[in-house]
């Protein structure tokens, strides 16, 4: 037969009592704050899977925010075109109207005013800023990228934007793109492409350029083999420019000459404006697709370290029931003895 | 009838030896490490008296201690165990407390916001303001690079001092055995009881334990040889070897910090015994400053370096946000009046990957200009955004661990590392006092006081006396009788 000594007796039920209270605790702190994870250690693999989706997922906020920023840009560019397009279409109206001999010089040089306000309104377009950013400047953003005769005094930047993880948009037309008829256009690269750093990373998916001649096949016409010369002058600016003064010198064989130009002008920029939307509902998707990503993300971390309510709070009852019992039965063992008994 | 009387004396004797043994077992019962004592007797030598053999009563042969030295022995190894997982847990639990981030903002939260910062700043390479975001935001990196790593070292520290107290108590329990050990041979030499000298040195012994494990030999006088495993006698006889510290700079100590305590046997000072303990709290916390504090260091600094020099190298290749002259060779110039207008580190270039999360900083020209932040590539080029997307797109480089994880992988591998050993440990720990328990609900009840058993002798060792006080009344009747004879 074992002997219970006092002590023996006293450890166990101590050690018993505080086993229960261990994890009494343990649930209390699990109830009080909702999480079945409270440090690295109740679960490694959970809090390290936790702390990644947490990461994940603020990335996830910026690249929605930095999707936002190019549909603002995308949207200001196409705008842009947009209007650039109605102001050719209507100097390609008038030069229609004018190329007859229907009208006398009086009257075309009252139109030629008119020309003029559409040349202006052209290079308002061409100096537009998103905030202090000159959307048509390339890379050189501070610098306003036309002067009044229509020179274009930015570079061939182009900036690109990453709108979700490896997905690269480019968000800039250069001036020179847009305004001039020229197939010198810089292909945007790769934005990393100039980092050795990145030399063995995966490759980064570049949305379709916006303006690169050589990817879209179709060729502009009247602009290939030009001269540098005649390149700068066939551009939105001279062609309105050429119109004001055919105009001016009441040359209707020139005004006929310059329909053909208009026409190529306002096919390329249905082109462009055709791309920019392209590139806009690619955007659009990919921001559906952050967003929908972010939801699940959410709902991954709540399934690793949120507690399980039900069960936690039946868990604290019958843990709670456990020490009472304890104590009661503690109640009995500590408070007796022989002693007692043997009172008179 | 003087026999009768002397056999009642006897009884009365042994019955108040015993009386008192009990008293003294019931007023040790509290008493940690007390074990129960009891009265040894036996009847008295009998004579021979005119043919027949008389009894001559009874007589105290001793005292007993009830011990079992194999008890003792588990005991001590269950709780150098337990001391080793239960010291071993509240260190790393301490440890594991820096890197509790879920719901707070820590480091691999900090240097996301970092990367995001640059993401933002590739949105608008123009924008003043979001330099000063990217700033703040590295700041945050460094405060808390600072913040893990520093604490880290300050728990280095504390245990530095724990090995020192530690050690100071080991000294003091050895001389202790030892100076029992001589007082047990005196004792014992003049035939006089040491159950409770035994006691206090098994007791010892114990506390002993609790630092590291040991192993205990009994010589022909009865004194402890105590001897550690890797470390060798601590105690002979009345003989101690006492453990000493030292501290060591950064190349000569065992975790590779400044300033690091060492143990040392007293005489042997210049040969360090730091990593040879098992068991015991000396043990745990040695094993958690020259293995999981040293790691975790390391891990830090590695991961600081990397994250540093990294974005270095690309910070260094663009251009600062100011207008640069573009000399006659169509060259930017190298320097305007602000300084260097390429080339300019992000953060300080680290020195060495050690002590790298302790030296982060901000380089000086990022410090003093926010145009230094260089987010373009090409000179002049305000809205060139291409070294703020390189930057940000280190975040998912696998760039830590030779190329094989990124920098948030290996944060994350270094945080999971710690909550599994924390963990382990502290499953570790809940058995070990299981088993500690168990060793000493064993020894309890071998060695325990009862409070009912001793009741029970008490009423038992009383009516003894009681009844031996009887005999001696009986033999003085008897006396009186014969007295009575002559009247």
């Amino acid at each position: 037969m074992t002997r219970v000594s006092e002590n023996s007796s006293t450890a166990s039920l101590q050690y018993a009592l505080n086993k229960t209270k261990a994890k009494v605790e343990d649930l209390q702190l699990k109830g009080s704050t909702l999480k079945a994870i409270t440090r690295p250690s109740d679960n490694p693999v959970s809090n390290v899977e936790a702390m990644a989706l947490t990461s994940s997922t603020n990335d996830n906020l910026q690249y929605l925010k930095n999707a936002d920023f190019a549909l603002l840009n995308l949207s200001v560019s196409e705008k842009s075109v947009e209007e650039l397009t109605d102001i050719i279409v209507k100097a390609k109206e008038i030069a229609i109207a004018q190329s007859s001999d229907f009208f006398n010089a009086d009257v075309r040089k009252n139109v030629a005013n008119e020309v003029q306000q559409l040349y202006n309104q052209a290079l308002a377009i061409a100096n537009k800023k998103v905030g202090i950013k000159h959307i048509f400047s390339g890379t050189s953003t501070l610098t306003v990228p036309f002067d009044g005769n229509g020179n274009y005094k930015g570079d061939k930047g182009h900036i690109s934007l990453e709108v979700s993880r490896n997905f690269f948009v480019p968000i800039n037309l250069t001036g020179e793109e847009v305004f001039y008829n020229t197939t010198d256009t810089v292909k945007a690269e790769n934005p990393l492409e100039k980092f050795d750093q990145f030399k063995d990373a995966p490759s980064v998916k570049l949305n379709r350029d916006l303006a690169s001649v050589e990817s879209e096949g179709a060729k502009v016409e009247g602009a290939e083999g030009t001269e540098d010369g005649f390149k700068s002058r066939d551009n939105i600016f001279s062609q309105l420019q050429a119109l004001t003064s055919a105009l001016e010198n009441n040359d209707p064989q020139m005004i006929q000459g310059l329909l053909e130009k208009f026409d190529n002008t306002v096919s390329r920029l249905v082109t462009l404006r055709t791309r920019i939307g392209s590139i806009t509902n690619s955007v659009e998707s990919s921001k559906n697709n952050l967003s929908n990503e972010n939801i699940e993300h959410a709902s991954r971390r709540s399934a690793l370290v949120d507690a399980d309510v039900t069960e936690l709070f039946s868990d604290i009852n019958k843990q709670q029931a456990i020490l009472k019992t304890t104590y009661q039965a503690s109640q009995g063992l500590m408070n007796q003895s022989l002693m007692d008994f043997l009172r008179r | 009838m003087a026999d009768l009387l002397g056999i009642g004396k006897s009884g009365l004797n042994v019955s108040k030896k015993a009386l008192e043994v009990t008293g003294h077992n019931l007023s040790n019962v509290n008493t940690e490490g007390y074990s129960r004592q009891r009265v040894m007797q036996s009847t008295a030598i009998p004579v021979s008296v005119g043919g027949f053999v008389q009894g001559t009563g009874v007589k105290v042969d001793g005292v007993r201690r009830f011990n079992d030295e194999f008890i003792d022995k588990r005991l001590n190894t269950a709780l150098a165990n337990n001391k080793f997982y239960e010291a071993r847990t509240e260190h790393l639990e301490q440890v594991e407390n820096i890197f509790n981030e879920l719901d707070s903002d820590g480091l691999n939260q900090v240097i996301n916001k970092f990367f995001n910062s640059f993401r933002e700043l590739a949105n608008q390479p123009e924008n003043e303001t979001i330099r000063s975001v990217v700033r703040d935001n590295a700041n945050l990196v460094i405060k808390d690079f600072r913040r893990i790593r520093g604490t880290l070292d300050t728990q280095s520290g504390n245990i530095d001092r724990k090995i020192q107290n530690s050690v100071a108590d080991v000294n003091q329990l050895l001389r202790h055995i030892a100076d029992l050990n001589g007082k047990i041979t005196t004792i014992e030499a003049a035939q006089g009881e040491t159950g409770d000298l035994r006691d206090q040195r098994d007791m010892a012994l114990r506390n002993l334990s609790e630092n590291f494990k040991i192993h205990t030999y009994v010589d022909e006088k009865n004194r402890f040889i105590v001897t550690a495993q890797g470390i060798g006698t601590l105690v002979t006889g009345l003989h101690v070897q006492e453990l000493g510290t030292v501290t060591q700079n950064k190349n000569d100590s065992s975790n590779g910090m400044n300033g690091s305590v060492e143990v040392v046997l007293k005489d042997r000072p210049s040969q360090k015994i730091t990593d040879l303990f098992k068991g015991g709290t000396l043990a745990a916390i040695i094993k958690v400053r020259n293995e999981d504090l040293k790691k975790l260091q390391n891990d830090i600094d590695g991961i600081a370096y990397q994250f540093t020099s990294s974005v270095n190298s690309i910070h260094r290749q663009g251009f600062v946000n100011r207008q640069i002259t573009i000399g006659a060779d169509g060259k930017p110039a190298a320097v305007d009046h602000k300084g260097l207008t390429t080339g300019l580190d992000f953060f300080k270039q680290p020195l060495s990957v050690e002590e790298a999360g302790n030296e982060i900083d901000l380089s000086d020209s990022v410090k003093a200009d926010l145009s230094n932040i260089a987010a373009a590539l090409s000179p002049n080029a305000p809205g060139d955004n291409r070294v703020a997307i390189a930057i940000s797109k280190l975040q998912h480089e696998r760039i830590s661990g030779d190329g094989s994880v990124t920098l948030e992988e290996k944060y994350l591998q270094t945080i999971g590392n710690i909550g599994l050993e924390t963990g382990k440990a502290r499953i570790d720990s809940e058995q070990a006092t299981g088993i500690l328990a168990q060793a000493n609900s064993l020894r309890e009840r071998l060695t325990g006081v009862s409070i009912d058993e001793e009741t029970a002798n008490m009423i038992r060792f009383q009516q003894a006396y009681q009844a031996s006080a009887k005999i001696m009344q009986a033999a003085d009747d008897m006396f009186k009788t014969v007295l009575e004879l002559k009247r």
